[in-house]
């Protein structure tokens, strides 16, 4: 029998179909989730070539970066740009080509893929999911592996043959000990792992997250915490299910029911990496020593520290390191060793796949109870479903009152995808993945950080430390 | 797609780092729909290309006479990093373009690029420096990568040595699609599936409604 493993290793060999002497392996696809984001590309080849979809079942299409998150109730006919429109159109006819089942514009449960999955119970511990989309990463917070793949031959060969080609990556544990100091959450512990390892710290790892502070995690946190695996390279991010993730998937619409529960769980608690499994590599982080962060270049790494400054390229030893910041700053505008507490911001945005799930709504609406924000910006719940519950819990009427719009879901103003964009030269703090150059728009220029951050930094109209707003 | 073999061209250096897949296919041109006379050429590092006037920045390296004809590209680290958009190597390839040279690229954007014929080769970064050294000595000159040798030949005869799975080599070589690979095992597929679904009844199914 085999030694000890981990949770990555238990999940890989069971998916296993061939395995190739040469360096990839074909893997069984789960469930795969398609965007309509470059899915045309692989729809288009697939009709050129004649091929159907082998299990078309095991997809949802979902529309999610082309939606725009105003005037929903006209339909198509609300989304003025024709070139847009036809996007969404596109993948509705696509999913109807080839017999998908598809959650539209229209459908009750819409919302950004990464956020329905596992609000639908779709993403289960033990299972393989594939995406189209970078963050797919995300649903690897409920025990799954979940991998991004191109939205062109990959997600073509995911629907024609119901598995993916994959190099096995090494494993990599990010151990997060110790409990968070008020105010820091999920989004802050991420974005200091990037800031210590790099953009490409993680590149060919598949990451474990574990540690007393991912345990004390909710499911929320823990989804924003793999969402942004990529963001340091990696494709695969995943957490150990346990207690939090059972009662997260149990009654959901998807979730084992009747007799097939006791045996899901059976199953489920033999996925935790064993006590003595090894990994490739090891980090830890010590919770208690985080402070809120906030990115001031134009890469994720790009973060510091709320209360800290911005750096001084001449201070840069390393010249790539330093031909990067200088070229970061001159994009964002920014001097060198400016005090991040003294940048004045245009705008906010408070949604996309990291950060617009119910506890992220919360967290910002804790913050903007009571006060006015001092510049315009707008709050997009990540799932129609969220939008329901923010609603029922009277979070719509503190974002309207302290003068944000309250939008429906997709992913918006993240990369614009929708029409939805940040102006040249307008500076945006966003609770969003990526601060890279004209993410959000031609010259926009980006500050990525958590939610309640947003908040604070929407009521001063600069960046602010949240820690001194609330006791929170 | 187009088998990869010896290829010998002109050769561009691209000293910035970190470009990632938004700067190689801005967002706004993602929603084209990409057919023969109206592809993403125009699109690739348009930012980089052109200024906001849409006039080419004469200092951007591309918009040298010199590489009007490149083929080859010698990024700096980080190419391709960030989101998984396909059309990056769209954009790559309609651009002209057969091949990358780097120090490091974006795991999903390297991939993307070999599923679609594009050779992205990692060499060491002191070999990339040289190369940029070379090539800007001598702007418009040659390189030659021989895929199957895994062999990358500077402007000066120096030979350098790079690392591609036996996998993609074969498939970048033989220009075969992979699904007509993957479907020699449907067989072993289909067993998979049935003891899988049999195994763990519980897995979800989702329905068109």
């Amino acid at each position: 029998m085999s030694g000890p493993r981990t949770l990555f290793e238990k999940i890989w060999s069971e998916h296993v179909i061939v395995v190739s002497p040469q360096g990839e392996e074909l893997l069984y696809v789960d469930f795969n989730l398609i965007n309509e984001g470059q899915s045309f590309l692989a729809f288009d080849q697939l009709r050129i070539e004649g091929r159907t979809s082998r299990r078309p079942q095991q997809h949802l299409a979902v529309t999610d970066h082309y939606l725009p998150t105003i005037n929903r109730a006209l339909g198509t006919a609300g989304m003025p740009n024709p070139e847009i429109r036809r996007v969404v159109e596109m993948l509705d006819e696509n999913a109807t080509e080839f017999a998908l089942p598809h959650i539209g514009w229209h459908h009750r449960d819409q919302g950004i893929a990464h956020v329905i999955a596992p609000e639908l119970g779709i993403s289960q511990p033990g299972m393989l999911i594939t995406c189209n989309d970078s963050h797919t990463a995300t649903n690897g917070a409920c025990g799954a592996l979940a991998v991004p793949i191109g939205g062109g031959n990959q997600l073509k060969h995911v629907i024609a043959t119901q598995t993916v080609w994959l190099k096995k990556p090494r494993t990599l544990r990010i151990s997060i000990e110790g409990a968070l100091p008020p105010a820091v959450s999920a989004k802050d512990v991420v974005l200091a792992i990037i800031a210590d390892i790099g953009v490409g710290g993680a590149t060919g790892y598949a990451v474990e997250y574990a540690g007393s502070a991912v345990r004390a995690m909710s499911m929320e946190g823990r989804l924003t915490i793999c969402n942004m695996s990529i963001e340091a390279g990696a494709r695969i991010g995943m957490i150990a299910p346990d207690d939090t993730t059972y009662q997260f998937i149990a009654g959901r619409a998807n979730a084992p029911k009747g007799a097939d529960w006791p045996r899901a769980l059976a199953y489920w608690t033999t996925l935790p990496s064993d006590p003595d499994a090894a990994f490739d590599k090891e980090l830890c982080l010590d919770a208690g020593a985080l402070a809120p962060m906030v990115s001031w270049g134009t890469s994720p790494e790009d973060c510091s520290p709320v209360d800290g400054a911005i750096p001084d390229p001449a201070r840069i030893g390393d010249g790539d390191r330093r031909r990067h910041v200088e070229r970061a700053l001159d994009y964002m505008r920014l001097k060198p060793a400016t005090p991040l507490e003294q940048v004045a911001i245009d705008r906010v945005f408070i949604g996309s796949c990291t950060n617009s799930r119910i506890e992220d709504l919360r967290a910002a609406a804790r913050v903007l109870e009571g006060r006015k924000t001092a510049v315009p910006g707008m709050v997009s719940p990540g799932s129609s479903a969220v939008k329901r519950q923010a609603e029922a819990e009277g979070l719509d009427k503190i974002f309207l009152a302290a003068g944000l719009e309250w939008r429906d879901s997709g992913c918006s103003m993240c990369n614009g995808s929708n029409g939805e964009l940040v102006a040249p030269g307008e500076r945006c703090a966003s609770t969003t993945n990526r601060n890279f150059e004209g993410r959000q728009g031609r010259g926009a220029l980006t500050h990525i950080m958590s939610p309640s951050m947003v908040a604070a930094a929407a009521i001063f109209g600069r960046i602010t430390d949240v820690r001194r707003i609330v006791g929170t | 797609m187009r088998p990869f073999t010896v290829l010998t061209a002109v050769a561009a250096p691209l000293e910035i780092a970190k470009i990632d897949t938004g700067m190689i296919l801005p967002g706004r041109y993602m929603r084209r729909h990409r057919r023969p006379g109206h592809d993403y050429a125009e699109a690739f590092l348009y930012d980089l290309r052109f200024n906001d006037k849409g006039r080419p920045r004469e200092d951007f390296v591309l918009n040298h006479p010199a590489y009007h004809d490149a083929r080859i590209l010698v990024t700096d680290s980080d190419f391709g990093c960030g989101s998984s958009r396909e059309g990056a190597a769209f954009a790559v390839m309609d651009y002209g373009l057969q091949a990358l040279v780097g120090p490091s690229f974006g795991e999903i954007f390297q991939v993307n690029c070999i599923q679609n014929g594009i050779l992205a080769v990692t060499l060491p970064e002191a070999a990339i420096h040289e190369l940029w050294r070379q090539l800007k000595e001598r702007p418009g000159a040659e390189m030659t990568i021989d895929l199957p040798q895994q062999t990358v030949t500077a402007p000066d005869r120096t030979v350098h040595t790079f690392e591609i799975s036996q996998l993609r080599k074969d498939r970048l070589i033989r220009g075969i699609d992979d699904i007509d690979v993957t479907l020699e095992h449907l067989g072993a597929i289909e067993r998979f599936e049935a003891a899988r679904r049999a195994a763990l009844p519980w897995l979800p199914t989702a329905r068109r409604s």
